[in-house]
C-alpha cells in the first residue's frame, strides 16, 4: 500500500467509484438523464486520470501491471464506453422500461475490459473476463419488448460460460504442470519443465487458446458471432465487437509474450492455422449476407484473423516492437471504424418503435442522399473496413502486412491478400445500396445535435488516423 | 509417489461401485420379466397417479431469493477469510473488509429500494405499472 499503487490503479478506483455512485442513484433516485450523466462523468475522470497517468506509469503487482501498453488500451475502451454511452439513452428508453441499469451494466464491462489489458496473472485474466462477460449477457439481453436479443444473450451465456469453463481447466492443467498461475512465473517454469510437465502444458495451451478464441470468434470457434451480433442491441453489438474483443485480444498478446508461449512450434503452427481459417472462412461467409449486423459479425471473425499474425510475428523477438506497434495501431483503427459503422445502424430515428431493428441492406438503400451524415459515415466505416486509403483501416492494414514481411509468413500474407481482395466485395455491396437513388426509403433519420456530434467526430477519427496517422504512432511507439 | 498410492483405495472403490450397478442392472434385465402394458412406462410415484404437466410456471420471486442467497452466501466466504487471517491482515485487512462490506450494503440497499425483496406487488422508486 503506498502512493505508487493508488496512483496506478485510480482509473479503475474512479470507474468502481461511480458504479457504487450510479447504483445509489438508481436506488433513490431513478432518472435516466442523471444515469447518463454519473456515466459519463466517471468515465471522464477515469480517462482523465490515464491520461494525468501517461508518462512512464510502470507499476506492476502480482496481479496487475500498469505500463504504456494498458494505459493505452485502457484509454480506447474509456472512450468507445463513451461512445457507447452517448448512442444508448434514446435507444434504450424506446426498447425497455428502465435504462438506469444499463449505464450500471456498461460501466462494469468498462472495468472488467481494463482489468483484462492490464491482467498479468491467470486470476486477473478470469476476473476481468467473467465481470466483462456477466455484464455483457445482461446487456445484450437488455431491452425486454422483443426475443431476438434474449436469444441472442442466452446462446451467448451458454457457449461463453463452455468457453470460459474449458480456460480454466487449462489455467488448472497449467497449474498441474508447472505450479505457476502469473504469466512470468509460468514462462520461468516453462524454461525448467521436463517432458512429464510438457504434455500437461501443452494440453493446457490448447484448451486456453480454445477458450480465448472462443471469445475472439476465431474459426472454428465462431459459430455465436452472427446470432448474437444481430440479436443484441445494436449500442452493445458496437461495444462487444470492440471493447470485448480488444481486451481479449490486448490479455491474449500479453500472456503469449510473457508466458513465453512463442517458444513452442505446436502453438505457433495451430496458430496459424486458426488464423489463415478466420481470414478466409470469415471473407467467405460474409459474402452472401444481406443483413448488415451478419456481414459486420463475419467480417469482424476475418478482422480477427488478421490481427492473429501479430502474435505469430512477434514470436521473433527482432521484431516484437513492431508486432506489437502493429497491433496497438490496427486495434484503434478497428475499434473507431467498428463503432462509426454500428452508430449508423443505431442512429434513433432510423429505428421502428419496439420493432425489430432495421438493419438489412436495403433499410440502408439511398441513405447517403436521405441523410448525408449518417451515409457519409457508413460510407467512410465500409471503405475504412476494406482497408482502402485515406481511411484508418488502411494504415492499419499497411502496418499488418509490413510486420507480416519481416518473417517467412508467406501462407498467412497470402491469406491476407485472398482475404482483403474477397472482403472488398461484400463492403462495397453496403456501398452500392448506400449510393442507389431509392425513393422508398420510409424511415427518415431525425438527426439531433446529438447524433451529429458524435458522427462528425467519429468521421474525424477515421478520416483523421488514415491521413496523418504519425501522431498515433509516435504515441505507440514511445510507450513501447 | 504417494499421492498415487493414497489415490489406489478411491480408484478401486468407484471400480466397485461401478460393477456392484452394472450387475444389479445387468441381472434385473437378464432375469426378470418384460411386459409392455399401458401402465409400464408411467412414472413410479408410490402408487398415486401422477397429473398435470411438469412444467409449471413458479413465481420468479423464487430465483430471485435464491440468487440472493448464492450472492451473499459467497461473500460471506470472503469475510470468513478474513476473520481467520484478522492479526495477521491487522488494519490494512480491516479497510479492505471495511470497502468490501461498504459495498454489499450499497447493493443491499439497491435490492430493497429497487423492489427485489418484495413479494407480489413491487414497489420499486419511479416505477409506473402499465397503464
Amino acid at each position: 500500500m503506498n502512493s505508487g499503487m493508488w496512483q496506478a490503479l485510480s482509473p479503475l478506483l474512479a470507474l468502481s467509484g461511480g458504479t457504487v455512485v450510479l447504483m445509489l442513484q438508481i436506488a433513490f433516485h431513478r432518472n435516466p438523464r442523471w444515469s447518463v450523466a454519473i456515466t459519463q462523468l466517471s468515465l471522464l475522470l477515469g480517462a482523465g486520470l490515464l491520461l494525468w497517468l501517461w508518462p512512464g506509469s510502470d507499476y506492476q503487482s502480482l496481479l496487475l501491471r500498469v505500463d504504456g501498453y494498458a494505459l493505452l488500451l485502457n484509454l480506447l475502451f474509456i472512450l468507445a464506453a463513451a461512445v457507447t454511452c452517448w448512442l444508448s439513452p434514446a435507444y434504450i428508453a424506446l426498447r425497455s422500461e428502465q435504462s438506469g441499469e444499463f449505464f450500471l451494466l456498461l460501466l462494469l464491462a468498462t472495468i472488467g475490459a481494463m482489468i483484462l489489458a492490464q491482467a498479468v496473472h491467470v486470476a486477473s485474466l478470469l476476473l476481468g473476463l467473467e465481470l466483462l462477460g456477466v455484464a455483457l449477457y445482461a446487456l445484450i439481453a437488455y431491452p425486454d419488448r422483443s426475443l431476438l436479443p434474449l436469444e441472442a444473450a442466452v446462446k451467448y451465456l451458454v457457449l461463453s460460460g463452455a468457453a470460459s469453463a474449458t480456460l480454466l481447466f487449462g489455467f488448472a492443467l497449467a497449474y498441474a504442470g508447472t505450479g505457476q498461475l502469473a504469466f512470468t512465473g509460468l514462462s520461468e517454469s516453462l524454461a525448467l519443465a521436463g517432458s512429464g510437465a510438457y504434455t500437461l502444458v501443452m494440453a493446457a495451451s490448447v484448451m486456453i487458446i480454445c477458450g480465448l478464441a472462443f471469445k475472439l470468434s476465431l474459426v472454428p470457434f465462431h459459430m455465436w458471432t452472427p446470432d448474437v451480433y444481430q440479436g443484441a442491441p445494436s449500442p452493445v453489438t458496437g461495444f462487444l465487437a470492440t471493447v470485448s474483443k480488444g481486451a481479449v485480444f490486448a490479455v491474449f498478446l500479453r500472456a503469449f509474450l510473457e508466458t513465453g508461449a512463442y517458444q513452442f512450434p505446436i502453438i505457433l503452427n495451430s496458430l496459424a492455422a486458426i488464423a489463415v481459417a478466420s481470414m478466409l472462412v470469415g471473407n467467405l461467409l460474409a459474402l452472401r449476407q444481406d443483413n448488415v449486423k451478419r456481414l459486420l459479425a463475419y467480417s469482424s471473425i476475418a478482422h480477427m484473423g488478421y490481427l492473429l499474425i501479430v502474435l505469430l510475428v512477434c514470436s521473433d523477438p527482432a521484431n516484437h516492437d513492431l508486432a506489437v506497434e502493429a497491433a496497438l495501431f490496427y486495434l484503434v483503427a478497428y475499434t473507431v471504424t467498428t463503432l462509426a459503422a454500428f452508430a449508423v445502424l443505431t442512429w434513433p430515428g432510423y429505428e421502428q418503435y419496439q420493432g425489430p431493428e432495421h438493419t438489412e441492406l436495403k433499410h440502408l438503400s439511398g441513405l447517403l442522399w436521405h441523410h448525408p451524415l449518417a451515409g457519409l459515415l457508413m460510407l467512410v466505416a465500409m471503405l475504412s473496413l476494406a482497408g482502402i486509403p485515406l481511411t484508418a483501416g488502411f494504415v492499419g492494414k499497411f502496418y499488418l502486412f509490413s510486420a507480416a514481411v519481416t518473417g517467412p509468413h508467406w501462407l498467412l500474407l497470402g491469406s491476407l491478400v485472398v482475404g482483403s481482395g474477397i472482403g472488398i466485395y461484400y463492403y462495397l455491396r453496403v456501398v452500392y445500396y448506400l449510393l442507389r437513388r431509392d425513393d422508398n426509403h420510409a424511415l427518415l433519420p431525425n438527426a439531433g445535435w446529438h447524433e451529429s456530434c458524435l458522427a462528425v467526430v467519429l468521421l474525424a477519427a477515421v478520416l483523421g488516423l488514415g491521413i496523418a496517422p504519425q501522431s498515433l504512432i509516435g504515441w505507440i511507439q514511445s510507450i513501447l | 509417489m504417494s499421492s498415487e498410492a493414497a489415490l489406489w483405495p478411491f480408484i478401486v472403490y468407484f471400480l466397485a461401485v461401478l460393477a456392484l450397478v452394472a450387475t444389479m442392472l445387468g441381472l434385473s434385465w437378464l432375469l426378470g420379466q418384460r411386459r409392455a402394458n399401458q401402465a409400464t412406462n408411467l412414472p413410479f410415484e408410490s402408487g398415486v397417479l401422477s397429473v398435470g404437466t411438469p412444467q409449471i410456471h413458479f413465481a420468479v420471486e423464487f430465483y430471485l431469493i435464491a440468487i440472493f442467497f448464492v450472492i451473499f452466501d459467497l461473500e460471506t466466504v470472503f469475510i470468513f477469510a478474513w476473520a481467520v487471517a484478522f492479526f495477521e491482515l491487522g488494519w490494512e485487512g480491516f479497510l479492505a473488509v471495511g470497502l468490501f462490506i461498504f459495498i454489499l450494503t450499497i447493493a443491499l440497499i439497491y435490492e430493497w429500494r429497487s423492489g427485489a425483496l418484495d413479494w407480489g406487488q413491487k414497489t420499486r422508486t419511479g416505477w409506473k405499472p402499465e397503464r
